[in-house]
Order: C-alpha cells, then sequence, then structure tokens
C-alpha cells in the first residue's frame, strides 16, 4: 500500500519493505534505495541513505512531521487516507474558502443566504500589517461563516461555505 | 558601574520578547533588580522567567496590554522600580507615556518627552533638520495646505515615497513611480495610517532609486556630550521591514562614514539628545538625506554592540541615572566586522505570510562569535498577536567575508521546529553573490524574488525529507511490517 506525503504542496507516494538489515524506501517514480535511521533520543539521530549518513533533528506533531536537516527545515504532512475520504465526502456540493494564513478578520462583506459569484469579496482579514480579501472562488450562495469580526484563526481555518449553484 | 552607584535598585521592562531578554541581562550585569509586565499569552515567555518580579497586565488584545500606560506605570510603582526601559516599539517613542513616567516619580530610560515630540514626529523632524542646514529629500507635507498637498506632491516628480506622518517600520509606505497613480496611493496610505496610528496626515516625498539605508548610532548624557558608534547599514528590506543589518558598512567610503556618522552626532547635538537614538539616513549615489530618527534603542543595537564593545543598554540607564558618558568620541574603536540576521515566524517562500505553530524543538547554534538574541523556548506558542519576529542572530568575524560565511552556518545551524520560519530565506540571503559583493538596496529583494522564493528541493534532498518522515511515521512501518519479508523483497507486484 503507498502512503502519501505533502511536501511543499506535492504529493509523494512511497512506500516501506522490510530488509534483512532495516528498510527500503521506495518513493513512487523517483527512488529506492535502502535507509535507516538512529535514534539518538531526544529527536536527534542518524539518517542513512544508501550508506551516507548525516545528523538529522525530528519532530513528529500529529499528523505533521518537522525536519532539520543540511540546514534546512521541511515540514511533512502525512495524508492519512481514512481523513482524506472523509474530507472530501463532507464537502460535496460545497465549497470552503479557506484562511491563506493566519491572522483576524477585519471586515465580514457577506451574510449568510447572500448570492455570490466567482471574485466576490466575501472578508477583508489582516495578517499582521497585512489587508488581504478574501474571494469566492465560484459562484454560489453563502451558507455559513465561521468567524465573526475580530477573530483570530490559523492558517488554513475554514472562514466561509459557500453552497454551490442555485 | 556599580548598583549601589545607581540611584534605583529596580527597573521595570515596559516591553517582551526578545529584547525584555536582552535589557535583563544589563540590569543582571549591572546588579539590578528587574521587574516585567506581560499579558497573559506571554507568561511561558523567557524574559518573564527570567525577571525577579512579573507582574500580569491584561487588554482587549494581546497588543493593546503593552499599550496600556496606566497599568504599566501602576506595575512599575508596585514593583518599586525607580525606572522603568520601554524597550522598543510599543510606548517607547510615546512623549505623553514618558511624561507620566516621569510624573510618578520614574526616570524613564530613554530621551525627554520634549525630545521623542521633536524628533519622534517625522514631520517635525524633517523640518527641524532642514532648518539646521543638515541634507533632507525633497518633499510636500499635507498639513502645511491640505488644499495644495497633491499639486505639491506631483511637483516634486515621479517618483515618490508616500508615508504617514505619525508612522514607523514600513506600516502604509507607498512608492509612486508613475502620477496618475498617486491619487490612489495617497488614499490608501491615509487609510492605514488612520488604522495603525490613529492619524491620517501624510508626507511625501522624493524616492531615492536604489536606496541604501544607513543609520548611525548616537548616544547622549544629562550635560550634553554626544557621541556616535558608527553606522548601521540596513538594506536588506521586504516591504521596508529590516531583515539583515550590518557595521560598517559596505557602501561608505572612510570619508562617507566620517561626513554621515558626524552628521548624524550634530543633528542629535542639535538637538540636545539624551539616551541611546538613532539617525536613519538614505544614501544613493555619493548623497545622503535624512530620512528619520528613532528616539530609542533599536532592534539591530547589537551589530554596533559587537564592533565597539559597548553595552548600550547599560549606557541607557547610566544615562537615565544622570551620569555622564565614560567615553569621549576618541575613545570609541571599531573592530571587526558584524552581522545580524532576524529571525521571523514568515514564510517568504509563500510571499511573507505570517506563520504560527508551537516551538517543539530549539536549538541556537553556539560557536564563538554568534550571538543570540531571543525571546522564545520550546513550548511556547508563537501566535499572530505581535510583531513576527523570534530572535536575532549576530556574527562577528575580522572581515565582512568571514562575517558572511558565519552567519550562514550560524542561520543553518539554528534547529526551530514545529513554527515555519525564515531561516532557509536568510541564509539564501546571505549566500547570494549580490549581497557578497555588498551591492544591495531597499528594492534588492523585490528585483529578485527568486531570493524570496527560493529553488526546488534537490531529487536527492526530498529523498531524504521522504526518508526520515516514513522512518517516524508509525502507520508507514507498520504497513512495512504486516509485509512478509519474503513478499516484501518481491515487491509490489504481489499485493
Amino acid at each position: 500500500m503507498f502512503h502519501k506525503f505533502d511536501l511543499g504542496g506535492i504529493t509523494r507516494e512511497l512506500w516501506l519493505t522490510p530488509t534483512a538489515t532495516g528498510y527500503r524506501l521506495n518513493v513512487l517514480d523517483a527512488w529506492s534505495g535502502p535507509i535507516a535511521l538512529t535514534d539518538e533520543g531526544t529527536g536527534r539521530g542518524r539518517l542513512t541513505v544508501a550508506g551516507f549518513s548525516e545528523a538529522v533533528a525530528f519532530v513528529v506533531d500529529g499528523d505533521l512531521i518537522h525536519i532539520h536537516m543540511r540546514g534546512r527545515t521541511r515540514s511533512l504532512r502525512y495524508l492519512d487516507p481514512l481523513r482524506v475520504l472523509a474530507s472530501v465526502d463532507s464537502d460535496g456540493g460545497h465549497n470552503v474558502a479557506r484562511a491563506p494564513m493566519p491572522g483576524t478578520v477585519v471586515a465580514l462583506k457577506v451574510a449568510p443566504g447572500d448570492a455570490v459569484t466567482t471574485g466576490t469579496v466575501l472578508m477583508v482579514i489582516e495578517s499582521m500589517k497585512l489587508e488581504t480579501q478574501i474571494r469566492a472562488s465560484q459562484d454560489g450562495i453563502v451558507e455559513r461563516l465561521h468567524v465573526k469580526d475580530g477573530d483570530s484563526f490559523d492558517r488554513d481555518a475554514i472562514l466561509v461555505t459557500l453552497l454551490q449553484g442555485t | 558601574m556599580a548598583a549601589a552607584s545607581l540611584p534605583f535598585d529596580t527597573v521595570l521592562v515596559a516591553n517582551r520578547g526578545e529584547i525584555a531578554v536582552r535589557i535583563i541581562a544589563s540590569l543582571r550585569k549591572l546588579g539590578v533588580r528587574a521587574a516585567i509586565v506581560h499579558h497573559e499569552i506571554d507568561a511561558a515567555a523567557p524574559a518573564v522567567a527570567l525577571a525577579d518580579v512579573a507582574i500580569k497586565i491584561s487588554g482587549k488584545t494581546p497588543v493593546s496590554a503593552y499599550l496600556d500606560g496606566e497599568q504599566i506605570i501602576a506595575a512599575a510603582r508596585a514593583a518599586g522600580a525607580g525606572a522603568l526601559h520601554p524597550g522598543y516599539g510599543f510606548l517607547s517613542e510615546n512623549a505623553g507615556f514618558a511624561r507620566a513616567v516621569a510624573a510618578a516619580g520614574i526616570a524613564f530610560i530613554g530621551p525627554t518627552p520634549e525630545v521623542i515630540e521633536l524628533m519622534g514626529d517625522k514631520i517635525r523632524a524633517r523640518n527641524f533638520v532642514a532648518r539646521g542646514g543638515f541634507p533632507v529629500a525633497p518633499s510636500a507635507i499635507e498639513e502645511d495646505d491640505p488644499s495644495t498637498f497633491l499639486a505639491r506632491a506631483r511637483s516634486i516628480g515621479a517618483p515618490l515615497l508616500v508615508k504617514p506622518s505619525a508612522g514607523g517600520g514600513g506600516k502604509g509606505m507607498r512608492i509612486v513611480r508613475d502620477l496618475d497613480l498617486l491619487d490612489d496611493a495617497v488614499a490608501q496610505a491615509r487609510s492605514e495610517g488612520q488604522r495603525y496610528f490613529g492619524d491620517g496626515r501624510l508626507y511625501v516625498e522624493r524616492y531615492v532609486e536604489k536606496p541604501r539605508h544607513i543609520e548611525v548610532q548616537v548616544l547622549g548624557d544629562a550635560f550634553g556630550n554626544v557621541v556616535h558608534l558608527f553606522e548601521r547599514e540596513c538594506s536588506v528590506q521586504r516591504r521596508f521591514q529590516k531583515i539583515i543589518e550590518e557595521t560598517p558598512s559596505p557602501a561608505l567610503s572612510a570619508k562617507m562614514r566620517q561626513s554621515i556618522c558626524e552628521t548624524a552626532a550634530n543633528i542629535a547635538r542639535a538637538a540636545g539628545y539624551r539616551n541611546a537614538g538613532t539617525v536613519e539616513f538614505i544614501f544613493g549615489g555619493e548623497e545622503f538625506y535624512f530620512l528619520e530618527m528613532n528616539t530609542r534603542l533599536q532592534v539591530e543595537h547589537p551589530v554596533t554592540e559587537m564592533i565597539t564593545g559597548v553595552d548600550l543598554v547599560a549606557e541607557q540607564i547610566a544615562i537615565a541615572a544622570n551620569r555622564a558618558l565614560p567615553f569621549r568620541q576618541s575613545d570609541i574603536s571599531a573592530r571587526g566586522h558584524a552581522i545580524e540576521a532576524r529571525l521571523y515566524a514568515e514564510s517568504p517562500e509563500r510571499g511573507f505570510s505570517p506563520t504560527s505553530g508551537k516551538v517543539l524543538m530549539l536549538d541556537y547554534p553556539r560557536e564563538q562569535g554568534v550571538r543570540v538574541d531571543s525571546g522564545i523556548a520550546e513550548g511556547q506558542s508563537i501566535t499572530t498577536a505581535f510583531d513576527p519576529m523570534l530572535a536575532k542572530l549576530i556574527v562577528h568575524a575580522q572581515t565582512r567575508d568571514a562575517a558572511v560565511t558565519k552567519a550562514i552556518a550560524a542561520v543553518q545551524d539554528l534547529v526551530l521546529l514545529g513554527c515555519e520560519t525564515n531561516a532557509d530565506f536568510l541564509a539564501r540571503v546571505l549566500g547570494d553573490p549580490g549581497f557578497r559583493n555588498g551591492a544591495v538596496h531597499t528594492g534588492y529583494l523585490d528585483e529578485n524574488p527568486e531570493i524570496a522564493s527560493g529553488p526546488n528541493d534537490a531529487p536527492d534532498d526530498v529523498t531524504r525529507f521522504l526518508a526520515v518522515a516514513a522512518l517516524v511515521t508509525r502507520p508507514v512501518r507498520d504497513a512495512a511490517e504486516a509485509v512478509p519479508a519474503l513478499h516484501a523483497a518481491i515487491g509490489r507486484w504481489r499485493n
């Protein structure tokens, strides 16, 4: 079975196979070879890929894996197959506007029941010193506003649900 | 300088984050007790843990708590503080607050309210500096005559910079290269000025193309002694926010350095400046113009400390205690090169949008010649309630080239997991050939957007990140264990 990880917006598919000495990593259409990770405790270790080994620091936080290696930091998200299906199902017929960044609601521009067309400004948010307009990505009816004036939210939080078409 | 010789034994730190930690470090050195105010959201912050006394303050928003002068002065009284250090931002350049602190019988560690009023207001400061015969850029000030403001702005000619008069930190600023767009830029800048500073007054000045931001650190005491501690160059900016600062500036000849530093000291002298301050200039071609004066400690003050060996915060405290400066201009010398890189909770790769999260792992470089001024600790949540700056990495070396190399290593060695930061981007800027050659200006990052967006990860790097992720993700390992080794060896065709 494949496992999916999101790295910088790109979904990568991989699986591990056990070997006599550890694991073989198989990245779909990309790479296959032996890998090993020695855990030196408290999220530090040495990663060996095809015989080449180097220091790595990592933290697993739910479905997020934060890694520091080669002077760079990346966060990968494990895309749990069950959760991916659930989210597709519940969003059937709906279109959600998500927060592009963490911030605060400055002004709501629509109310539930309003008809909107692609590009209609749904709300104005502020993140640090930047004001950003959140616009409808398609035509629809405002079903629900998930935030009110002054509310703070994290990146990817659902701000508005639109009911598609009429 | 021993605490016994100071007229106060406790100082209230009216700030948060890395600067509060920094101020407490100097108080410790002087043997002075440190009291601090904090909003609940900062209860787990290192500065609160370091202080001898911590007093909670509240407000509608976390920021409003740190802007509530009455609560802060009450806290200073409760802590028995004889002096108050405002840090930077918040109330540090608020003359009314400085006056109220003094009226409460507490020494304000900063300039007098009159000088804050004069030099903290862009328009008044500019007029004052121009009257003194110092160089300023051609400009139009709205409140001179609002009805002719736009016409006067137009007559300066493009490019123009539109700024809120009450502003700071680049908020609300607009560059206008096409005069047809001036009206729109003025309306937007006015609305942002109103929102951020409660003041919609504007001014417009000539925008210097490829300008470099060069500023000079000054110190003045209560006896009229003023010295400069050389310049800092802060040209690497995004949206007028500084990212990397250094000293000495690679752009200045020895003669130009002397001219700009002496001009700054003379401006401070003319203003009767007391305490630490920074005179900012725009430098382009072979000319410099006065930009503004910051009547407080600057974020980037550590680079000056690294090359001069002067503890600026300790000097600020001594000046507030009515002591004379312990050195003259000729006593101050600079050694080597220092660079500061600001670690922000933001994603340069996604248009510098702010990030949030919890600090799950934090490990700073501990090399010699590397100083880290940090306001965060493991377990702390990073929110968008405040400015996104988390920490500063400051390096010192004999030459600029060695300092750049050291700064890159420091930024790459830094481990902060749990909240995305601009660390990768800092390494890209420091390693950029333009930066290496010292050929930057305040628009450099806008002109070279690939530095912010960054290259795609090399396939080999992707493999390595995926390898770690696969090995530490339980379901991935479990699935591998569920497959008998023999079948696995044959591969997925058997599935």
